[in-house]
């Protein structure tokens, strides 16, 4: 199978009226890349996908697919194929003339439209289903269906928007971890949207992260966790979010509530920050920087501990064996190589 | 128990009730259409009679046999019918999908034309068709009962659309169906409730049409229902073939009925409960 096409975003701009949508996007993804746009809801994730797809207009910039400029052509004319949040199945048609149908549009013969209904179908393990309704299947049946009807033309472009987001959270787990395979077995290039960024973290090569119309960070899951570039993209990513602590910075030694922590590198003149550092890399032990715990929650393997640190709330999630008790005083702990130094005014990381 | 016995009596009780006072004339006269014109006049009516057909021999092959005029609404109603559904399906369909500022105005317009007394517009109409040579033509009529159907088809056909979701024709742009082939294929098979549920109501309003007919029409263009009241004059009424031509007449319309029964009580309630298809 061929592989999958390269897609190039150029400074694209989208006005809704008054309202901005996306404020010069650029972007590009790689042959074969399984590629997820990463954001809150309203950060324009959607609709750059949509954009993508031809199926909105847009103010500025141009899309170019494989090299060639798509800008303005229609949907149909850019080999790109989606599976809708809703799946948008033709509700008068069975599950074979569903799949079916991207084939008889280009009036394919009818004995090779069956052979790649029944291919596609039973790549997503619903050949027994074909001759249902959309309406007599399972939710996940359904999301099956419309991924049958995705891959059944072989796309040079996957576009998946939120196609998890209606299955219950086991079935959501499975098809993600199927549609990886299914993606590497064709080889096709995949834009996944999600507003879940554990989704995100788990499916793809490379995101995107969307901030209020703008992307803000691209690079691989571990990179964008790693080395977030904002406070806004530090506090999307991770469950429970980092934290994010008011400290004194000097040289290479920061100050939190008094106690002082020593940094990987030197950051020059004193100055206040916020100081993050990721729930799971907070220690509870006898030294280090003095707490009160507020809040035990079990989450069966693991325990997310709700900390006051003077005015300041941190939350810590510790092994599941943790045993604390409500109001007790109690001393936190992390690595150097774990903070994050933000600044308070631009936002931004500080780098030394 | 007691209270959902209750209920079902006094469901079946109206319902008795409802049926006996739309059913009794239509009995009435069906039993009419079958007695000779010395019978009907008989009092007490008489329930027990030796029936004939004599009636219905006279409507369809007598001396004011209404076959022609039987011709004449089936070219009316199937004339406006067709062209309502020419324009409204298209129109409808644009009107669900575009933004347009004025969609709120456009539905209280329809509205208007059906609030509208068409008394009123009669001596209007009349001169316009007199002044274009359409009088006592099918053209004009029909043009004439398209100014009334046609706001109300697009209307009930708008909601219809409005249901269908947004995505479903995305889905068949990017499965390259183009505009035509997705209207075609995917959105048309799903109002296809709505459009039979439009066809019966505009099939019918025509084909019961009568005031416009009457002032509109002639000695060319006279539907059945203008015929029927020919047989009412001032010496004599012919009640027996009254009561046949409108049992003829009558065949069309339940037909239509029974067929589309399950398609016209879903089209009724369609405004009333929208499904979650809609964002």
């Amino acid at each position: 199978m061929s592989r999958g096409g390269s897609v190039s975003l150029r400074n694209i701009v989208k006005r809704h009226g008054s309202l901005t949508v996306l404020k010069g996007v650029d972007l590009d993804i790689r042959p074969g890349e399984f590629f997820a746009l990463l954001g809150p809801s309203g950060s324009g994730k959607t609709t750059t996908l949509r954009i993508l797809a031809g199926l909105e207009s847009h103010d500025a910039g141009s899309v170019v697919l494989d090299g060639r400029d798509v800008t303005g052509s229609e949907p149909g004319e850019r080999d790109v194929a989606m599976v809708f949040q809703s799946y948008a199945l033709y509700p008068h048609m069975s599950v074979y003339e569903n799949i079916a149908f991207p084939l008889r549009m280009v009036k394919t013969p009818n004995a090779e439209i069956d052979r790649a209904v029944r291919e596609s179908a039973s790549r997503v393990k619903i050949a027994h289903l074909l001759e249902r309704r959309p309406g007599q299947l399972s939710g996940g049946q359904q999301q099956r269906c419309a991924l049958a009807r995705a891959i059944v033309r072989k796309p040079r472009l996957f576009l998946l928007d939120e196609p998890l987001s209606n299955l219950d959270a086991k079935l959501r787990l499975e098809t993600r971890v199927e549609l990886r395979k299914l993606q590497r077995a064709l080889d096709v290039t995949a834009v996944y949207v999600t507003h879940d960024q554990e989704e995100a973290m788990t499916i793809a090569d490379r995101l995107a992260v969307f901030m209020d119309g703008n992307i803000v960070q691209v690079g691989t899951p571990e990179e964008v966790f790693r080395r977030p570039v904002s406070i806004e993209v530090a506090t999307f990513l991770g469950s429970p979010p980092m934290n994010l602590i008011p400290a004194r910075l000097a040289g290479r030694e920061a100050a939190i509530e008094g106690h002082r922590l020593q940094l990987e590198s030197d950051y020059g003149a004193e100055r206040e920050v916020l100081l993050g550092v990721q729930p799971s890399r907070i220690d509870i032990g006898a030294e280090g920087i003095p707490a009160q715990v507020d809040l035990v929650e079990h989450l069966g393997d693991s325990v997310i501990v709700d900390l006051a640190l003077g005015a300041t709330r941190v939350r810590a999630k510790l092994p599941e064996r943790t045993r604390l008790a409500e109001g007790a005083n109690v001393h936190l702990r992390f690595d150097a190589s774990d903070v994050h130094l933000f600044d308070p005014q631009t936002r931004q990381r500080i780098t030394a | 128990m007691r209270h959902t016995f209750a209920r079902r009596f006094a469901l079946a009780a109206s319902a008795g009730m409802l049926l006996s006072v739309w059913g009794f004339p239509v009995l009435w006269a069906l039993l009419t259409s079958f007695k000779t014109e010395r019978d009907v006049l008989a009092y007490p009516p008489k329930v027990v009679f030796e029936p004939t057909l004599a009636a219905y021999r006279d409507v369809l092959f007598g001396a004011s046999s209404i076959v022609p005029n039987l011709v004449s609404s089936i070219i009316l109603s199937l004339g406006a019918t067709f062209l309502t559904l020419l324009v409204a399906v298209p129109a409808g369909y644009a009107l669900a999908r575009l933004e347009l500022p004025t969609k709120r105005a456009s539905g209280f317009y329809v509205l208007a034309t059906q609030m509208l007394p068409p008394v009123g517009l009669i001596i209007p109409y009349y001169l316009v068709l007199q002044k274009v040579g359409l009088l006592d033509t099918y053209v004009g009529l029909i043009v004439i009962y398209l100014t009334f159907s046609l706001p109300f088809a697009i209307w009930l056909l708008v909601s219809y659309f409005e249901d269908i979701p947004r995505e479903m024709e995305e889905a068949a742009l990017l499965d390259r169906a183009g505009r035509f082939r997705t209207l075609w294929y995917v959105i048309l098979p799903q109002v296809r409730g709505g459009i039979a549920v439009t066809t019966v109501f505009i099939f019918l309003n025509a084909w019961n049409e009568f005031l416009f007919a009457v002032v509109l029409g002639g000695n060319r263009v006279r539907p059945v229902t203008v015929a029927m009241f020919n047989f009412i004059s001032v010496e004599q009424t012919r009640w027996a073939s009254l009561a046949a031509g409108a049992m003829i007449a009558m065949g069309p319309v339940m037909l239509l009925g029974l067929i589309a029964q399950k398609h016209i009580v879903k089209g009724l309630t369609v405004g009333a409960v929208k499904g979650g298809g809609r964002r």
